[in-house]
């Protein structure tokens, strides 16, 4: 039964070297990627189901069959499940899309086996219950993209994948130094078992100052992977360079692992651990950890504000928008870290805001790629006009803006709706924090609703630009974007199904003993 | 000993390949990089314990368990050499096609993005058409192979 653990990374697989095998004949190329997303979605459907369906919620398959913490596992959680039917979701759509917007050439370039290999990546890294894993998992994920940047390889996509692929190497070398240092230190890579002896320092003789220190390199890690400030300078130009639909992906789902690793390393893994003598706080690692969080969210959501401000292209100013959307996951994460009351309600708030993020601004940047592909340009000044033209096309982005300052009923609106809950319900244990999150929040909100409105006005309302009004985009890009717009506003008006997996989820990260119950179960050493 | 000639091999290696990153020239760049992710591999070498005389991991060979040398850290080594040179020669192919569209790999310049087209110009981005993916470099004009 467990199977199901493995089967959106086999799916993946598969379609990916399928689609490697028949890049000579592209129309079955781009049908086979098809299925192959189908697949992926109705694979990642089942896993959904199974994960919901057991007594514990999580679900564990030993690969090769060798039991933990021996061999590596698999653990699928309502954690894991939520970000996966996230990436099945924007994925399916992103390759709808891709299927006509990347050309012929393009596509028999293999497009689609790297698209598919960063997915598997990105399944993997959802997935996995061992931190070496996680590593391979990320460099499946970053080789594929760093192809996918370079995609087009004129100057300014060789430039901006150098940069990407430049900071990414040295992040994976980070990433081994911190691994290395945490299996010497607990003498395990298996997360459930390293949150088992973190739990009891002397008994396994682990000194948690040590890892409390690897965990700090490793954080570099993920922010730069979730492109939080002040890591954030790959995003702008590779989000520019890459194809719309992959740009989609990486805003959508690959930012996304950099946050579920977040969430899993630090509260699931290394949330039970403290230091003996405490600097901070009563020296639990999340009261190291959380001022950190905070500062990285602070810088994101205000350089990301700032920055799209004075963006004078459609694509930047999505881009920078990204950096700072983010920057609003990880806050309520830094407010929970340091108050244990408001910790659930975090993990929901950034998990609801993730699924936000995730649809909103995929729906974006497919909708940015149908205005180039029409217009050959996202210069605001050639821009303009584009609600009389292309009024459905107008109409996603609307709803994709609007779900980005967050009006109600879209799901932008609770996510932000529960940024403001965190920071309120902080300010009784501790009021300088939730007025500091308060301030940060409004702060922020004010400037995406001056962005958005911004985009709005200068590319799609107004005086008709010089480019705009040649050419009809494509019907299907309208398609996609239409459906995409379909689901931000469905799941905020069904939102009760979509905060009932959130709090699982956020239940799910927080319960670090289930999760080493279920994974080392009787068989732990 | 063992231990302390490998902690200052490795503060070497990790300074040359810090030194390298930090230069201007993007194959020194990509050396530098390699020469750090090299580096770490030594390290994961040394965090299973190195020590002279200490025994083969396999059942029977060792009288004593507390001197064996962890084979798994050997196998993460394996695992990161095979993506390190996966990844390395991945950018050197894109530092050669970096030259190519720009004509220099020196960041400075590249950064300065006076060699290559206005960066916000006309990409071959909407790709609706069959455009052709590869241009002739600048000043160069040899022309890229497919």
């Amino acid at each position: 039964m467990t199977e199901v653990v493995v089967a959106p990374v086999l799916v993946g697989l598969v379609t990916a070297i399928v689609c490697l095998a028949v890049r000579r004949w592209p129309r079955l190329g781009r049908a086979v990627s098809l299925v192959g997303a189908v697949g992926y979605l109705l694979a990642v459907a089942a896993l959904v189901r199974a994960v919901a369906g057991d007594p514990d919620g999580v679900l564990v398959y030993a690969l090769g069959g060798w039991p933990a913490p021996f061999g590596i596992v698999l653990v699928a959680d309502a954690l894991s499940a939520v970000f996966l039917a996230l990436s099945a979701v924007v994925s399916l759509a992103a390759v709808v899309y891709a299927n006509r917007f990347v050309d012929g050439a393009g596509q028999r370039l293999s497009y689609h086996p790297l698209y598919h290999m960063m997915l598997v990546g990105v399944t993997g890294a959802f997935l996995t219950g061992d931190i070496f894993n996680l590593f391979v998992w990320f460099e499946v994920m970053l080789l594929s993209s760093y192809v996918l940047v370079v995609f087009y390889s004129g100057p300014e996509h060789t430039r901006a994948a150098l940069q990407y692929t430049i900071l990414n190497l040295v992040a994976s070398a980070v990433m081994l130094l911190a691994i290395g240092g945490l299996y010497a230190t607990l003498g395990t890579l298996n997360m459930a078992d390293m949150a088992r002896r973190l739990a009891a320092p002397q008994q396994y003789g682990v000194e948690p100052a040590v890892v409390l220190g690897l965990g700090g390199l490793l954080l570099a890690v993920f922010a730069l992977k979730a492109g939080l400030v002040p890591f954030q300078f790959w995003v702008p130009d590779a989000y520019r360079a890459a194809p719309a639909p992959v740009t989609a992906v990486l805003a959508g789902v690959v930012k996304k692992v950099g946050v579920y690793a977040v969430i899993r390393v630090y509260f699931t893994v290394l949330g039970g651990g403290a230091v003996a003598d405490p600097l901070l706080g009563d020296g639990a690692f999340l009261a190291y950890f959380g001022p950190l969080l905070l500062a990285m969210a602070a810088g994101s959501i205000l350089l990301g504000g700032v920055g799209a401000l004075g963006q004078d292209d459609l694509s930047g100013l999505l881009s920078y928008s990204s950096i700072g959307q983010v920057g609003f996951i990880i806050l309520p994460l830094g407010v929970g870290a340091l108050v244990p009351a408001v910790r659930e309600l975090a993990i929901v708030a950034a998990v609801v805001y993730s699924i936000n993020h995730g649809l909103a601004k995929g729906l974006l940047f497919l909708v940015a790629g149908a205005v180039q592909a029409s217009t050959e340009t996202l210069e605001f000044d050639r821009l303009g006009g584009l609600t009389g033209s292309e009024p459905l096309l107008s109409g996603a982005f609307f709803v994709g803006g609007l779900a980005l300052v967050g009006i109600p009923p879209l799901t932008g609106f609770f996510g932000k709706l529960l940024v403001f809950d965190v920071g309120s319900a902080a300010l009784g244990p501790a009021p300088t924090l939730g007025a500091f999150a308060l301030a940060l929040a409004l702060g922020g909100a004010i400037l995406t609703i001056a962005y958005v409105s911004l985009a709005w006005s200068r590319g799609f309302w107004g005086a008709t630009g010089p480019a705009v009004g040649r050419a009809r985009a494509e019907p299907r890009f309208v398609a996609v974007a239409a459906v995409l717009a379909l689901a931000v506003v469905a799941f905020g008006v069904g939102f009760e199904p979509v905060y009932a997996a959130s709090t699982d989820a956020a239940r799910a990260a927080l319960d670090s003993s289930g999760y080493v119950e279920a994974v080392l179960g009787g068989g732990g050493a | 000993m063992t231990e302390y000639v490998l902690a200052v091999v490795l503060g070497l290696l990790v300074a040359l390949g810090t030194f390298l990153v930090l230069r201007r020239d993007v194959v020194r760049v990509v050396w530098g990089v390699t020469i750090l992710s090299q580096s770490a591999n030594v390290y994961l070498v040394t965090m299973g314990g190195v020590s002279v005389g200490g025994g083969i991991p396999i059942v029977g060979a060792t009288t004593d368990p507390a001197t064996v040398t962890d084979p798994l850290v050997q196998a993460l080594v394996l695992t990161a050499i095979v993506i390190g040179f996966g990844t390395t020669a991945f950018a050197l192919v894109l530092t050669y096609r970096v030259y190519e569209e720009h004509g220099t790999v020196d960041l400075a310049e590249l950064g300065r993005g006076d060699s290559g087209p206005d960066p916000t110009g006309e990409a071959p981005r909407g790709m609706l058409e069959e455009t052709a993916p590869e241009e002739p470099a600048p000043d160069e004009g040899v022309a890229t192979d497919d």
